[in-house]
């Protein structure tokens, strides 16, 4: 299993009346190429913060790769997110001020896979796998295009060879040419490097991509708990 | 990585920056600069008398006999007459004796009449005695010697002539131009106000004012420089003398004694006490520039801590960013502090730098206008604690939105 969830409740410490989360059982099998279906506003972002270990699950079994996240501290958690979990938004993936290079390189920096003699040709194979041009790497990456901005944060995701890719509604703000683009390549390097892929979105189009398809509401049921 | 992650997050941020950047200079500046010219004022202030046991002279307050006889500010209150000098100065625990006549000028320079022993016993700083740059003590009448600030700004050399003016104004109509002197000595610069001094005999103030009266020129002078050496000229008057004595342990009945001199009211004081009062008088205003500069820096750190806090708001995403790529929350604090760190760091540096440059350009300015000898080197001892504890508060002000991004990194998740 990729994921195993078993009885996950959550709630913020704000509001601790407000379930968020309410998961009996969920889990994601190794060979899976998994499509969330779900708006904000039905846990997914509370739910994504979980299962990256971005957030405490006092109650519940939540076992990604394998590993308890419920049993570990934060510092572990920090340290299994930056070594097992690639991650991808919807924006705001990257240090606008940096360069391709230097935000792939910073994501290298806290896992335990730094390497220092061969990191800079790892990335530069990437970025070329990924169609950025060389042109691009050195440029702060504000000042490229959102289509390029995604690719370096694909880039930036993988170069750790993480088991698990979670992206968060990453085509929303491509175009459609863009967003097949995306797509494509996308899905042949989690098929080429061999990881599995968590992939929430609002938009139905992209199911053919994928060979399960979950909607979040069928999983979260919040309100079902008392 | 740490640093260019910070260096690169600073310059993305240049305007804010740059802003808190030269604030905390000009604060650094102000602090270190307020403190370096206090310790050269009170070093150069207390090393401007050293070996002399005693200073004795018309009956007035301490501080006063002390600016006048040393420092050459102010005026006498009276003179004393020749014979109590002769008579103290004959007294057997007295070693040595110099007596002082002040009351005329050059070129708003003080002339000061002594004897041959000035050169012999006056000491400076840690028992320096004054040394000859150039030629050698006058021996006489119309011999002068000069301080190295009087030789170096009227730009004198051994030979040339001078003429006194009578009156201590810079610019003086009553010259006593029928006599002019000639420049035997120039005096190595001591950084005291001896820089500032022409140096005559005794004998030579009386002979330019010998035909006066009531320092009055009378319309033709009758008396030849030829003449002159014929006459004994023994002053009648002195302003002042020092004294050293030949044990330290009679300082205090050799000054009871002088106190209650009953041929005329003496008053003698101890240069070690009385330059200890006269720095205390200005611990007030000392310790208030302290205070404003520390004011100015705490103001420029709260300012630097604003901004920071500021920008955590705007770098949210940032901050998400490199929790989700596994930055543990300390990484976040740790680099805002870093951030901050920098900002003080060059900030201490720039600062350093236009001190010293300040301090180059103003030290003509501040020996010829205020007689302080100040040293370019700003990175003494106390300077270094300084910018220690300007590092130390940096750090505590910058830990507040250190503190706060941290705690946000803490509890956020991704949105």
């Amino acid at each position: 299993m990729i994921i195993d969830l078993q009885n996950v409740q959550f709630s913020y410490p704000e509001t601790p009346d407000k379930n968020i989360l309410n998961i009996d059982s969920w889990s994601v099998a190794k060979s899976e190429q998994i499509l969330i279906y779900g708006s904000s506003g039905t846990g997914k972002s509370t739910l994504l913060n979980v299962l990256s270990g971005m957030l405490d699950v006092p109650n519940g079994k939540v076992s990604v790769l394998g590993q308890r996240l419920d049993q570990m501290s934060t510092r572990q958690r920090d340290q299994f997110r930056a070594n097992h979990i690639g991650y991808v938004f919807q924006q705001f993936n990257l240090i606008p001020y940096l360069d391709a290079i230097d935000n792939i390189q910073l994501a290298n920096h806290f896992s335990k896979h730094r390497k220092r003699e061969t990191i800079r040709k790892d990335i530069q194979e990437l970025l070329s796998e990924l169609n950025l041009s060389s042109l691009d790497w050195h440029k702060a990456t504000s000042k490229l295009s959102i289509g390029q901005q995604q690719r370096v944060a694909i880039a930036r995701a993988l170069i750790n060879n993480p088991e698990l890719l979670i992206a968060d509604e990453p085509t929303s703000s491509l175009d459609q040419q863009n967003r097949d683009k995306f797509m494509s390549l996308l899905m042949s390097l989690v098929a080429e490097h061999n990881i599995s892929l968590l992939f929430v979105s609002h938009d139905m189009s992209l199911s053919r991509y994928f060979n399960r398809v979950d909607t979040l509401s069928d999983i979260n049921k919040p309100e079902a708990y008392a | 990585m740490f640093i260019r992650l910070a260096l690169k997050s600073l310059l993305n941020r240049k305007g804010s920056v740059l802003l808190t950047l030269m604030a905390m200079t000009v604060s650094i500046f102000v602090l270190l600069g307020v403190e370096h010219i206090r310790n050269q004022a009170q070093d150069s202030f207390n090393s401007t008398v050293s070996g002399v046991d005693l200073i004795v002279g018309a009956r007035t307050g301490g501080l006063n006999l002390l600016l006048y006889s040393v420092f050459r500010i102010g005026s006498p209150t009276n003179n004393i007459s020749w014979d109590s000098f002769q008579k103290i100065a004959h007294q057997p625990k007295v070693a040595w004796a110099i007596p002082v006549s002040l009351g005329d000028s050059h070129k708003g320079y003080r002339v000061m009449g002594t004897t041959a022993a000035y050169f012999k016993h006056f000491s400076y700083a840690n028992q320096h005695k004054l040394d000859f740059a150039k030629g050698k003590a006058f021996s006489d009448i119309f011999d002068v010697v000069l301080g190295s600030e009087v030789a170096k700004q009227l730009g004198y050399s051994l030979g040339d002539k001078v003429i006194l003016a009578h009156g201590i104004a810079k610019t003086s109509f009553s010259m006593h131009d029928d006599k002019p002197f000639r420049v035997v000595g120039i005096l190595s610069a001591t950084g005291t106000p001896v820089d500032q001094t022409l140096h005559v005999s005794l004998q030579g103030i009386e002979a330019i004012h010998i035909d006066w009266q009531h320092g009055v020129k009378l319309a033709k002078s009758t008396v030849t420089p030829e003449q002159l050496k014929q006459l004994t000229l023994e002053p009648k008057n002195i302003t002042a003398f020092m004294l050293g004595l030949k044990s330290r342990l009679a300082v205090f009945s050799v000054q009871r004694n002088i106190n209650n001199f009953s041929a005329e009211p003496l008053t003698a004081i101890l240069p070690g006490v009385a330059l200890s009062e006269l720095w205390q008088m200005m611990g007030m205003l000392e310790n208030t520039l302290r205070l404003i500069s520390v004011l100015i820096l705490l103001s420029a750190l709260l300012g630097l801590s604003a901004m920071m806090l500021a920008s955590i708001r705007e770098r949210r995403h940032e901050v998400q960013l490199l929790r989700v790529i596994g930055a543990p929350p300390i990484f976040i604090f740790l680099m805002i502090e870093l951030e901050a760190l920098l900002i003080c760091l060059l900030s201490t540096g720039l600062a350093t730098a236009l001190l010293y440059l300040s301090l180059v350009i103003a030290s003509d300015f501040l020996t010829s206008g205020f007689g302080l000898h100040i040293s370019i080197n700003i990175l003494s001892g106390n300077n270094i604690l300084l910018i220690l504890i300007v590092i130390s508060l940096t750090i505590l002000a910058a830990a507040i939105p250190s503190l706060s991004a941290y705690k946000n990194a803490k509890k956020d998740g991704i949105h």
